[in-house]
C-alpha cells in the first residue's frame, strides 16, 4: 500500500497532473494508469513505476518501451539507421517485447528500412516472416523462416511467392535453398504431378524423376501407355547412370510383355506377378516351355530355380515329376529341402525317399522334420554331436517321458565322455 | 488409472493432466452436445489422455471413424473433425460436411499437434472453410505411455528426416521438449549425438530465447538430456528383440499399450465376449506381473512365472490357516489382489506360450543364428545362403530386408557387385513394384555400397557390443536384451555417465553425426539442492535423472535396457526415455517402403 501511495504522490506532480485517489486507483487499475502516462508521453516515470511495483515484464516494462519504441519511430528528421539504433539499444533483449509490432509502426511511416532493421531483432519468426512478405523481402522471408524450423511457415512462404511470382523466377528463387526445394518437392508430390517431373527434369535429378514415374506408371490402367511409361522410366535410369534400375526396369518390360502373350493364350490372370511368381504359376500349369523360356531369358539362379520348383511341385502333390527332377542333376540345394516340402505337404513317405541322400550334418534335423526323434537322437549319438542331441531334446514333448529319458541318458552319455 | 504414470522418477500423470486439461476445454468450447469425428491415427494416442468415460462428461454423445461417405445422423448440436494435419483428409472431411443435411449443426476442426496453412488453405479450396465456427490447435505433442517413457507416436518421423528432407518432426520434437521444460523445469546439460540431433537442439535453443525469460518458473526436476539420432544406431531396430515385451511387440505388435492376440488360449473373461475375436490386452506398469517380466529376457520368463503360480497357491492356502474371523476378514479383503493377480499370471502364461510357439520355429532360430554370423562380421562379404534360400522360399518381405539391412550394416556396404545380386533376386522374386522401396533404403542408407571408412568391427570391439556367456536369467549387462549384443544407442548413452564421452571420441567421431554438448543456464535459487554428503543409501531422490530422447525411434529392448541401468547397483542416473515413436524393425522398415498396386489393367 504505501508503495501504491508514493505512486499516487508522484503523478500528482504539477507536471504530470494526475489526481487520483487511493480508491480510485484501486478501481482502475495500475495498468490503466500507465497508460495514462504513456499518452502523455511520460515514459520514463512510467517505467519507474512498473519497476518499483514490480509488474511482471509483459505488463510493465516491456509495454512501455514498446509505446516509446513506436512513437520514436514516428519522429521525423532523424536517419533511420540511427532511430533502429537508438531503439535496439533502449529496448536491449528485454523479454516480451515485440519487435514486429514497432515494425509495422515503421512500415505504416513508410519507413522501410527502419522495419527490416527492427525486424532483425524479433525473434518470434512466426511475426517476422509475415511482415517481411509484406514489404516485398521474399529472399529474407523464406531463409528467416527455414532457420525457424517451422515447416508451415516455410510454406506460408512458397505458396505465397508461388502466387507472385512467376514461374521461372519462382523456381530459380528456390533452387539454392535445398530445404525450400524439398518441401516444394513434397508438395508438388502431393498436388501437381506434372510439375514434380518438371522439377526433378531442372535438377537433372534423373534418379528420382525415374521413382516418380514409376509410381506414375502404376496408376495407369491401359497396358501400353504402362509400357511406355516404364520406357521413359528405363531411360531417366540410365541418364541417372543407374545400369541395376536400368537393366530391372528393361527386364520388367519383358516380362509384362511375356505376361500379356499368356493371358492372351490361357485367358488366366499373369500380368503383375513377379518373374518368380510367373514361373510358380507356370510350373503349376504344367507349361515346361514357358518356365524353360523364362529361366534362360532372365537368367535364374540355379538355387532359386530348385527351391521353386520343388514347391510347386511339392504344392501340386507331383511327387513323381518331383524325384525325377531330383535325380536330373545334382541339386544346388542339397536334398534337405525335398524333405522340407515333403513334410510341409505331409507326405512323409515321399519325404522317406529322400532321406539316404541327405549329407550327414543334416541328418539329425531331417529326422526331426520327419517326427523320428529316436533315430534322430541315435544319429547325434553317433556322430558324438551333443549340440544336435540338445536340439532333438527340445523337440521332444516332456509328456513321452520315456522317449524324453532315453535322449537324456544319450546326452549324459556324450557328456560323461 | 493414472497411478501408474506417477510411480516413477518423475511424476508423468503431470503432464498427462496438463493435456487432458487442455482438450477439455477444447471441448467445453463448443457448447452443447457433441460427436466426434476421429482421424484413427489418433484415436490410440487420444484414448491414454481422455478415455470415453471421462469424454462422455463433457456432452460427448457420439463418436464416428473419420471416412468417406455420409456420417450417421444424429441429434448432437456439434460435429468436431479432430484430425493430423494430412492434406488427403482434407478430402475426406470435404465428403463428410457436403453430404451432411442442412439441420444447423454447428463444425468444428482440431488440429493435432498443429495445424497447417497448408491445410487450411485446402479446406479454403474446397470450398468448405467458412463453414467452420471454430478451427483450433490442440498441441499434444508427447504422451505418457509409461512412468518412464513418453512418445510422441509421428509414423513416419525417421522416413520424413531422412528419405523427404523434411524437417517438420524436428520441429515437433523440439517443441514436445519444450513442454516436457515447462512442466519439470529447464534441462540444465544437453548431449546430442548425430545431424538431427544437433538440429533439434539448436532448434530448443531458438524456441527458449524466444519465449524471453519466461520459463523460470519450475525447479528443474531432469538434470541431463541426451538426443540420440536413429541413424547412429540403425542396427537395433534391425534385429529381432528377445525380451518379454519386445517378442510380444515384434509377433503381435504392441499399439498404444495394446496388444492383440489370437483368443485359443484365453478364458473368455465376459460371458458375451465372442471366442473367435481376438483378445486385446492392456500392456502396461499397473499390472504388476508384467512389470516384472516384461524388460527380461524371455528364456527367464518362464521361471517367474512359475514361481508366481506356486507364491499365488500359497496366498490361496493361507485361508486354511485363517482361524478367527478377524483373519478371515483379513483373508478375505485380499482376496480381489489375488484374483487380479491370478487373471494377469493366466494371461501372461498364454502369452508366453504363444510368444514360445513362434520362437521354437525353424524359421526363428535359423534367423538368429544367421543375425549372430553377420554380428560377428563371419562372412558378410558374401551372398548370404540362409538369404538366398529365404527369398526362394518367398519369406515375408520385410524379414528378408530386415536381414540383408543387417549384413549390410556389419559389412559396412556392399561391393557393387553383391548389392545388385540382392536388389535382383529381390526383384525377380518378390515384384517389381518393390524398386522404389530398395532406392528408399539406399537412399537412407540402409543399403549400400563400401566406402573406404570400415568402422563397424572398430566400434564393436571398443564399445564392446558382442559380449559372450550372457546370462539371461540373472544379466550383468545390457547385452541380454539381445542375447549377447548391447544395443549401440544405450552403450551410448551408459558410456556417457561413465566415464564419459572424452573417453570415446575417436568412436564417436566414427559414428554418423555431429557430436554436440550444450549448457543451459538456471538461476541460482531453482538450482537442485543436493543434501551435503549425500550417502548412496538415500531415499533415491538424490539420484541424478537423464531424459534419454530417441530421434526416429526407440524399441523395447532399448528401453528394457535403460531401465536395466537404472536399476544397477551403484547406477549414476536414473533413465526416462521419450522419442517420436515406438518401433520394431518391421514397423520400421515398413514405413519407408512405397508400396504400389496395379490398376486392373484395361485388355484393350
Amino acid at each position: 500500500m504505501c508503495q501504491e501511495l508514493r505512486v499516487l504522490n508522484a503523478v500528482r506532480n504539477k507536471n504530470v497532473g494526475i489526481l487520483l485517489t487511493y480508491q480510485q486507483l484501486q478501481h482502475l487499475q495500475v495498468p490503466v494508469l500507465i497508460d495514462r502516462l504513456l499518452l502523455q508521453k511520460l515514459y520514463w516515470l512510467a517505467i519507474h513505476i512498473c519497476q518499483y511495483l514490480k509488474m511482471p515484464d509483459i505488463e510493465g516494462a516491456s509495454r512501455v518501451l514498446a509505446h516509446w519504441a513506436c512513437d520514436k519511430v514516428q519522429q521525423s528528421g532523424i536517419e533511420e539507421e540511427q532511430l533502429a539504433r537508438a531503439i535496439a539499444e533502449k529496448l536491449g533483449d528485454t523479454p516480451g517485447v515485440s519487435y514486429s509490432e514497432i515494425a509495422n509502426k515503421a512500415i505504416e511511416c513508410g519507413k522501410v528500412d527502419l522495419a527490416i532493421r527492427l525486424l532483425g531483432c524479433e525473434l518470434k519468426a512466426a511475426e517476422q516472416v509475415p511482415l517481411l512478405l509484406k514489404m516485398g523481402r521474399n529472399q529474407l522471408a523464406l531463409t528467416k523462416a527455414i532457420e525457424s524450423g517451422d515447416t508451415d511457415l516455410v510454406y506460408t512462404v512458397l505458396l505465397n511467392l508461388q502466387e507472385r511470382m512467376p514461374r521461372g523466377e519462382f523456381l530459380m528463387s528456390i533452387r539454392t535453398v535445398p530445404v525450400a526445394c524439398s518441401l516444394y518437392l513434397q508438395f508438388c508430390r502431393e498436388h501437381n504431378r506434372p510439375m514434380l517431373l518438371e522439377l526433378y527434369y531442372q535438377e537433372d535429378n534423373f534418379q528420382e524423376e525415374g521413382n516418380t514415374r514409376i509410381a506414375d506408371s502404376y496408376e495407369d490402367e491401359r497396358f501400353e501407355t504402362r509400357v511406355s511409361k516404364l520406357v521413359a522410366t528405363q531411360d531417366a535410369f540410365n541418364k541417372a547412370k543407374n545400369e541395376c534400375a536400368t537393366k530391372l526396369t528393361e527386364e520388367q518390360i519383358r516380362l509384362m510383355r511375356f505376361q500379356r502373350k499368356m493371358e492372351e493364350e490361357t485367358n488366366k490372370p499373369f500380368l503383375d506377378l513377379s518373374l518368380h511368381e510367373t514361373m510358380y504359376k507356370l510350373i503349376v500349369e504344367n507349361n515346361q516351355k514357358g518356365v524353360e523360356q523364362l529361366r534362360k531369358d532372365f537368367k535364374v539362379p540355379d538355387r532359386r530355380f530348385w527351391w521353386m520348383k520343388i514347391l510347386a511341385l511339392s504344392e501340386t502333390g507331383d511327387w513323381n515329376e518331383l524325384d525325377r527332377f531330383s535325380k536330373s542333376k545334382k541339386s544346388p540345394i542339397g536334398y534337405e529341402p525335398f524333405v522340407e516340402v515333403c513334410v510341409k505337404n505331409r507326405n512323409f513317405e515321399e519325404a522317406q525317399k529322400y532321406m539316404g541322400r541327405v549329407t550327414p550334418e543334416n541328418l539329425v534335423r531331417c529326422y526331426v522334420k520327419l517326427g523320428k526323434l529316436e533315430q534322430a537322437a541315435e544319429s547325434a549319438l553317433q556322430s558324438k554331436n551333443a549340440e544336435d542331441l540338445n536340439f532333438v531334446l527340445s523337440k521332444c514333448p516332456p509328456s513321452n517321458r520315456a522317449l524324453f529319458e532315453k535322449i537324456q541318458t544319450m546326452r549324459n552319455q556324450l557328456g560323461a565322455k | 488409472m493414472a497411478s501408474h504414470l506417477s510411480s516413477g522418477r518423475i511424476n508423468l500423470s503431470v503432464l498427462r493432466e496438463s493435456y487432458r486439461q487442455e482438450f477439455l476445454e477444447l471441448l467445453d468450447k463448443c457448447k452443447g452436445t457433441k460427436a466426434l469425428v476421429w482421424d484413427g491415427a489418433l484415436t490410440g494416442p487420444i484414448d491414454l489422455i481422455a478415455d470415453y468415460t471421462l469424454l462422455k462428461g463433457h456432452e460427448v454423445d457420439r463418436m464416428w471413424p473419420l471416412q468417406y461417405g455420409r456420417l450417421p445422423s444424429s441429434n448432437v448440436q456439434n460435429i468436431i473433425f479432430i484430425t493430423r494435419a494430412k492434406s488427403s483428409l482434407m478430402d475426406i472431411i470435404k465428403d463428410n460436411v457436403t453430404k451432411l443435411d442442412n439441420d444447423r449443426k454447428e463444425l468444428h476442426v482440431f488440429f493435432v499437434p498443429r495445424r497447417s496453412l497448408l491445410c487450411e488453405k485446402k479446406l479454403k479450396d474446397l470450398g468448405i472453410y467458412g463453414l467452420f465456427a471454430s478451427v483450433e490447435e490442440y498441441s499434444l505433442d508427447i504422451i505418457p505411455i509409461d512412468c518412464d517413457v513418453l512418445s510422441m507416436e509421428t509414423e513416419l518421423s525417421f522416413r520424413n528426416c531422412y528419405l523427404e528432407n523434411d524437417r517438420t518432426s524436428l520441429f515437433l520434437a523440439a517443441k514436445a521438449l519444450m513442454t516436457v521444460q515447462a512442466l519439470y523445469g529447464v534441462i540444465p546439460n544437453i548431449f546430442s549425438k548425430g545431424d538431427c540431433a544437433d538440429e533439434v537442439v539448436d532448434l530448443m535453443m531458438r524456441m527458449r530465447r524466444e519465449l524471453g525469460g519466461r520459463d523460470m518458473q519450475v525447479p528443474p526436476q531432469i538434470d541431463n538430456l541426451l538426443i540420440l539420432d536413429r541413424i547412429v544406431d540403425p542396427l537395433t531396430p534391425l534385429l529381432t528383440q528377445l525380451t518379454y515385451e519386445g517378442l510380444i511387440d515384434e509377433i503381435f505388435g504392441i499399439s498404444n499399450t495394446f496388444a492383440k492376440f489370437p483368443p485359443e488360449k484365453f478364458n473368455a473373461s465376459a460371458p458375451g465376449e465372442a471366442s473367435s475375436d481376438p483378445k486385446k490386452i492392456k500392456l502396461n506398469s499397473s499390472d504388476e506381473l508384467f512389470a516384472e517380466i516384461r524388460d527380461r529376457n524371455f528364456n527367464a520368463v518362464g521361471n517367474v512365472l512359475s514361481r508366481k503360480a506356486k507364491l499365488i497357491s500359497a496366498q490361496y492356502d493361507e485361508r486354511h490357516a485363517a482361524k478367527t474371523v478377524g483373519e478371515m476378514k483379513q483373508f478375505v479383503s485380499k482376496l480381489p489382489h489375488i484374483q487380479a493377480e491370478k487373471a494377469s499370471l493366466g494371461s501372461h502364461t498364454a502369452i508366453a506360450e504363444l510368444i514360445k510357439e513362434e520362437t521354437d520355429t525353424d524359421e526363428f532360430r535359423a534367423s538368429l543364428v544367421a543375425t549372430q554370423e553377420f554380428l560377428s562380421g563371419a562372412e558378410t562379404d558374401k551372398a548370404s545362403p540362409y538369404i538366398e534360400d529365404c527369398i526362394a522360399k518367398q519369406e515375408h518381405l520385410l524379414k528378408v530386408l530386415r536381414l540383408i539391412c543387417i549384413q549390410c550394416y556389419c559389412n559396412c556396404g556392399f561391393k557393387p557387385k553383391l548389392l545388385d545380386y540382392y536388389k535382383r533376386e529381390i526383384i525377380q522374386t518378390y515384384g517389381y513394384q518393390h524398386l522404389v522401396t530398395l532406392h528408399n533404403l539406399e537412399k537412407v542408407g540402409l543399403l549400400r555400397t563400401q566406402g573406404t571408412v570400415r568402422s563397424y568391427a572398430t566400434v564393436r570391439k571398443s564399445l564392446k557390443l558382442l559380449m559372450e556367456d550372457v546370462n539371461e536369467q540373472n544379466p550383468n549387462d545390457i547385452s541380454y536384451v539381445y542375447s549377447g549384443y548391447a544395443p549401440l544407442s544405450v552403450r551410448l548413452a551408459q558410456l556417457l555417465h561413465r566415464p564419459g564421452w572424452r573417453g570415446i571420441t575417436e568412436v564417436l567421431n566414427v559414428l554418423p553425426g555431429k557430436t554436440r554438448e550444450e549448457f543451459q543456464q538456471i538461476p541460482e535459487w531453482l538450482r537442485k539442492r543436493r543434501a551435503s554428503g549425500s550417502s548412496v543409501h538415500s531415499s533415491g531422490s538424490e539420484q541424478k535423472v537423464t531424459l534419454v530422447f530417441f530421434l526416429g525411434g526407440v524399441t523395447f529392448a532399448e528401453i528394457s535396457a535403460l531401465r536395466f541401468l537404472s536399476q544397477m547397483e551403484d547406477a549414476p542416473v536414473d533413465y526416462l526415455i521419450a522419442t517420436t515413436k515406438l518401433i520394431n524393425g518391421k514397423t520400421w522398415l515398413d514405413s519407408l517402403m512405397d508400396v504400389f498396386q496395379a490398376k486392373p489393367v484395361n485388355p484393350f
